[in-house]
């Protein structure tokens, strides 16, 4: 029991709950504007946050990665985002989908759904929706926002505007609740998106977070790194005794004895906690995270 | 597992608090707003309040007439100075006095002088509330633009003047990469025209041009060039009045109404003139401004 506890990999699965609040907190960070129905405008939303988060969030501390990108690439005055194509590569090499497990604040939020205690189903069967994301990435914020143009070249942030849940919870609602000018101009794209976060909300109460599955763009930007990422999971498979509890355990659908490093894990370390051998950690650059070989080798 | 259960009642207690805290910061927003409107009525229903000391000054003098009209009469009229303290005032002329009257005038006098001081205090407070809820009424609506400075894309300077040329002015708040800005310039155009001839005007406030930035200026004008939009644009410093109302702007293309005192006419149009829902109640309400405009000639 002793030696479980000191594993440095269990702990970061354990504390998981508390490091993606606080990651929350840190992406959301000008907490007094939701009472002033204004947003922060200030030199921080030059810069990126992790995880999909609304730029206009009242409280947000940086921009949405995915939002501004379509904004890049949807303007007339630029062709292409290399510093956010840069910022998405850098990440993803470093963490992959460990963002989404834990910084991302929507996956948060999801979490947090899914506690609610109600009877849950298995997302096994629905693997095929898995490529949605990739198209939603591929087309509307890729393609349509830079071929829909109007006679000078501006294009719309397609998912922004018309799919991301994200914006609805975040933006439009705290907005238009603290600022009577932005309430007056809600119209019917904000009944339609309101629509499709009443149905993330209720569908992650039953499965376990289908907007990262099915639908996230940012996730499936991640997941390409997953496998080649700096940070990685690995199984020790002379540890192994093939009990598959880890796959069991994993709620994403991973093979974790197979595909450790499969683009669906979020690095969320369910595994990790079941494992009766701990023989499942993280690595950073090949080198093991947790302390249990070097306590081995003492023993 | 306990563990995480309870971490998920707090966490789902702290989300139900939170959100409620939400609802009741909000409803006391909305209720502050009424209630600066109600304290406004008060500080009119308080002349009576006011009305009330004063009578009961009064009846004092009138009921030691006598005590009173004798001092009255010594008083000199001309260093009556109304700012100073009034209590004071008689104080001094019953103390300056103080021979010419009987011991009992005397006392009398001074016993009234007592509950005047005390009457003249709560008048003072009551007059400085009143004084003080009226210039925070002043301060806090932002219905009016004190000041704009900056100058037209031709190099023109403008100032505040630029409204009371016009019975109404459209002042439409805009940037360069904004796409329902932009899409909506060539309506705007033609809100311009057909009110020009009435008296009013539709002026273009670019944010991106803020205290006259030369390539932003230049990026502006080949847009409103391509879109056909021939009404004035500005580039004004973001420190005037109406830069800072553009700061607080959190949804583009809004749009308001500035009568010829730079008061503000209405609530703000956020979104643009191309729905034609938006253009035909803006150009109602344009309309009302101008009639009302010319009513007050």
């Amino acid at each position: 029991m002793d030696k479980k506890n000191k594993m440095i990999s269990k702990k970061i699965a354990q504390f998981r709950g508390w490091i993606q609040g606080l990651a929350t907190l840190l992406t959301n960070i000008h907490l007094p504007n939701f009472f002033k129905g204004k947003i922060y405008q200030g030199n921080g939303k030059k810069i990126c946050v992790p995880g999909l988060n609304c730029y206009s969030c009242p409280a947000a501390s940086g921009a949405c990665p995915i939002g501004s990108f379509q904004a890049v690439v949807g303007s007339s005055h630029f062709k292409f985002a290399y510093y956010i194509t840069g910022f998405f590569i850098l990440l993803g090499v470093t963490l992959g989908r460990f963002i989404c497990g834990f910084l991302c604040p929507f996956g948060w939020f999801q979490d947090l759904l899914h506690k609610i205690p109600t009877k849950k189903f298995s997302t096994e069967k629905l693997k095929t929706l898995r490529y949605l994301k990739y198209v939603i990435l591929v087309v509307f914020v890729i393609l349509l926002p830079v071929l829909m143009t109007n006679s000078i070249g501006m294009g719309n942030p397609f998912f922004c505007k018309y799919i991301c849940p994200q914006g609805v919870l975040e933006g439009a609602i705290p907005l238009s609740l603290g600022n009577a000018a932005i309430r007056s101009a809600l119209g019917k794209l904000f009944t339609f998106k309101s629509v499709i976060l009443v149905s993330v909300i209720v569908l992650s109460i039953l499965f376990y977070r289908p907007f990262c599955k099915w639908i996230c763009p940012l996730g499936a930007i991640y997941s390409l790194f997953n496998k080649v990422s700096l940070l990685s999971i690995q199984v020790e498979h002379d540890k192994c005794v093939g009990c598959q509890q880890c796959t069991k355990a994993c709620k994403m659908d991973v093979n974790v004895l197979k595909t450790p490093n499969h683009p669906e894990c979020i690095r969320c370390g369910a595994c990790m906690k079941v494992c009766p051998k701990n023989a499942i950690h993280y690595q950073f650059m090949g080198k093991d995270v947790s302390k249990d070989k070097n306590k081995l080798k003492e023993k | 597992m306990n563990l995480s259960k309870n971490i998920f009642k707090i966490v789902t207690l702290s989300a139900v608090l939170a959100l409620t805290a939400c609802s009741t910061k909000t409803n006391s927003a909305v209720s502050n707003t009424t209630q600066s409107s109600s304290s406004s009525e008060t500080a009119g229903e308080t002349d009576p309040e006011l009305n009330d000391l004063y009578q009961q000054e009064n009846q004092l003098f009138a009921d030691h007439k006598e005590a009173w009209d004798k001092a009255f009469n010594m008083m000199n009229k001309g260093n009556a100075d109304p700012s100073a303290d009034y209590a004071e005032y008689l104080a001094s002329a019953v103390e300056g006095n103080k021979d010419e009257f009987t011991e009992e005038e005397y006392k009398t006098l001074t016993e009234d002088l007592e509950k005047i001081r005390e009457i003249e205090k709560k008048i003072a407070e009551l007059e400085s509330k009143q004084s003080t809820s009226a210039s925070s009424e002043e301060s806090s609506s932002e219905s009016s633009f004190a000041d704009l400075s900056g100058v037209d894309f031709d190099g023109n300077k403008v100032d505040k003047s630029l409204f009371s040329k016009n019975a109404v002015t459209v002042l439409n708040f805009w940037f360069t990469g904004c796409k329902p800005c932009v899409e909506e310039l060539p309506k705007l155009n033609e809100l311009n025209e057909a009110i020009k001839a009435k008296g009013g005007e539709v002026v273009g406030i670019n944010t991106d041009t803020f205290n006259g930035s030369g390539s932003a200026i230049k990026d502006a004008k080949k847009v409103l060039e391509q879109q056909g939009a021939k009404y004035r644009n500005l580039s004004i410093d973001s420190s005037c009045d109406v830069g800072q109302y553009a700061s607080n702007i959190m949804a583009f293309p809004t749009t308001v109404l500035v009568d010829r005192n730079g008061k503000i006419v209405g609530d703000p149009l956020l979104g643009g003139v191309d729905n034609q829902e938006n253009y035909d109640a803006l150009m109602k309400q344009i309309e009302s401004v101008i009639a009302a405009d010319s009513a007050a000639k």
